[in-house]
């Protein structure tokens, strides 16, 4: 058979084959509209009759055109077919009740680990700090230090706040962009062998414990941890955990066991994802507690604390027994 | 092989081709992205400075959601390809050809912070040069690839040249070679396309002739080749 007569055989179906698909993959976009659905059967079948054509019209050397016109249309197919849908409210529901805390709980190993590279410089630095003041310099300059004090001092109306940035709104979408930015840090910087989580973890241990520890000597905890207590709950866990998949990702190249690097590498990240998007739920909620209720100066200090134990509580028993029932 | 083309098996048996980008087609997609980022930046902050404290928390959500998020949102929006990348003709796909899923997309834009460092990219590129099918860290994680995007190559028939028979049997090889060359012809100057048509002289028999004619015989058998008689 000529290619020639090869093409007037088939052209038909393959028009079919172009049309329908033209049609689900700019239909998707809401593009264009027709009235009748897609005939699903009919797609399937034309597309296993294009694949048998194109592996005909390789093995006879058929010109380059014929090939490549076939290759798009059992590419376009193939992509049309196999989608795999990901979304929907069945699966965020899934991932809340049941994956996330799963996910943290296989990890639990990290999580400590992880816990334990942002707490121990927390505290030992902020004991220090305590200790010497000067210290504070060593993380924050004399400018920002002198912020600090004055966004805790009584004379303070609400709590936490730079001076040119006042109202409770900026201040919710500072702390996304802020914190959320740093989680994401501390879990891509993972890939690097570990190292770039251990770094993020440190460090922002360090500072965190820095501004703890200099505001305590300065006779500011009673306003200072009452703010910071109640979204640390999901703030401090949820940095901790994102590092965790950071080291998860780094772990997977260092100690590939017996899979590839690579292999590990896209498993370890396939795994670890699910903990990132528990970690940026966990933020947006320590986004919308810091800036609307720690800064809130009214509330009375018992209120306050007991509803930070509350949430600690909350997010501990989430994080160690949600979902385990159907383990 | 200097080919860099990758095939990708279907549970139906046969092989995609899929052709990796390069780092100057990747490079272009992403400055034009970057110019796009910034000019949408720059028009949400003049809107959220008009607004007070929900503009300002508008305007550091939006800056995060673009820092982070732009190439996600057209990655799975728009067949796995940001307007650099489409402009380029280059998206994004799975490993096995499939259109990038949710999670794939966001390990390879989260990563794309590893993928900055230590500055200017820099792990991107080392990582791109030295990898077969030319992937950055986030890629090799989310095991995606970014590949061209198809252009369908020109129809090999020649309506004004006369078909004419082989003189000697040609292998497949040969045959598929001569069709080849009439598909080129329109984009090949004349002189180069009568140096290669005299290397398949002996194809259309004649063995005396100007270059031109022979050229033309040449064609005429890759005319007939293909099925055409008259």
């Amino acid at each position: 058979m000529t290619p020639l007569q090869f093409e007037q055989l088939y052209a038909a179906e393959w028009n079919e084959l172009e049309a329908e698909l033209r049609y689900i993959l700019e239909g998707k976009r809401g593009s264009k509209k027709r009235a009748e659905p897609v005939r699903g059967e009919r797609v399937a079948a034309l597309y296993r009759r294009a694949c048998e054509q194109l592996a005909l019209a390789r093995a006879r050397n058929y010109p380059r055109y014929l090939l490549d016109r076939l290759d798009r249309i059992t590419s376009d197919a193939h992509q049309a077919i196999y989608q795999r849908r990901e979304f929907g409210w069945s699966r965020v529901r899934r991932m809340f009740l049941f994956d996330f805390p799963r996910a943290v709980r296989a990890h639990a190993v990290y999580a400590w680990v992880s816990a334990g590279l942002f707490f121990v410089p927390m505290f030992l630095f902020g004991w220090l700090v305590y200790d010497r003041p000067d210290l504070i310099l060593s993380v924050t300059s004399a400018s920002e230090a002198a912020e600090y004090e004055a966004m805790y001092s009584d004379a303070a109306d609400s709590i936490g706040r730079m001076r040119d940035a006042n109202t409770d709104w900026a201040m919710f979408g500072f702390y996304i962009q802020n914190n959320i930015s740093i989680a994401f840090q501390c879990f891509a910087a993972g890939i690097v062998f570990c190292v770039g989580s251990i770094f993020f973890l440190v460090y922002n241990g360090v500072a965190i414990g820095g501004v703890a520890g200099y505001l305590t000597e300065r006779g500011y905890s009673e306003t200072f941890y009452s703010f910071v207590v109640t979204h640390g709950a999901f703030e401090l866990t949820g940095i901790v955990l994102a590092g965790a998949a950071g080291l998860r990702l780094g772990y997977a190249l260092l100690a590939p066991g017996r899979q590839t690097r690579l292999q590990s590498l896209t498993q370890a990240a396939r795994e670890s994802m699910v903990i990132v998007y528990g970690v940026t739920v966990m933020l947006l909620i320590a986004a919308a507690i810091e800036a609307f209720w720690s800064s809130a100066r009214w509330l009375p200090l018992t209120l306050k604390y007991s509803v930070a134990a509350l949430c600690w509580i909350g997010v501990f028993a989430y994080l160690f027994f949600q979902g385990r029932r159907a383990d | 092989m200097l080919d860099s083309v990758i095939a990708a098996e279907t549970p139906e048996g046969i092989l995609l081709e899929l052709r990796p980008a390069g780092l100057s087609a990747r490079f272009c997609a992403f400055a034009i992205d970057m110019l796009i980022r910034f000019a949408i930046l720059f028009a949400a902050l003049i809107v959220a400075s008009m607004l007070g404290g929900v503009g300002a928390a508008f305007g550091f959500i939006f800056y995060f959601l673009l820092d982070w998020f732009y190439p996600v949102a057209f990655e799975l929006g728009r067949d796995g390809a940001t307007p650099g990348k489409s402009a380029m003709g280059i998206k994004v796909v799975m490993d096995n050809g499939l259109p990038v899923t949710p999670a794939a997309s966001m390990i390879r834009n989260l990563l794309r912070f590893a993928d900055f460092m230590p500055f200017g990219y820099g792990a991107a590129i080392t990582s791109m040069l030295l990898s077969r099918d030319g992937k950055r860290l986030g890629d090799l994680a989310a095991s995606t690839i970014v590949v061209h995007q198809p252009r369908p190559a020109p129809k090999a028939t020649l309506d004004m040249v006369k078909p004419l028979a082989p003189a000697i049997s040609l292998s497949q090889r040969d045959q598929s070679a001569l069709i080849a060359l009439a598909a080129r012809a329109p984009s090949l100057t004349a002189e180069r396309l009568e140096e290669l048509a005299l290397m398949a002289a002996p194809a259309q028999g004649k063995a005396q002739g100007s270059p031109e004619e022979i050229t033309r015989r040449v064609l005429g058998v890759s005319q007939w080749l293909l099925g055409r008689r008259s």
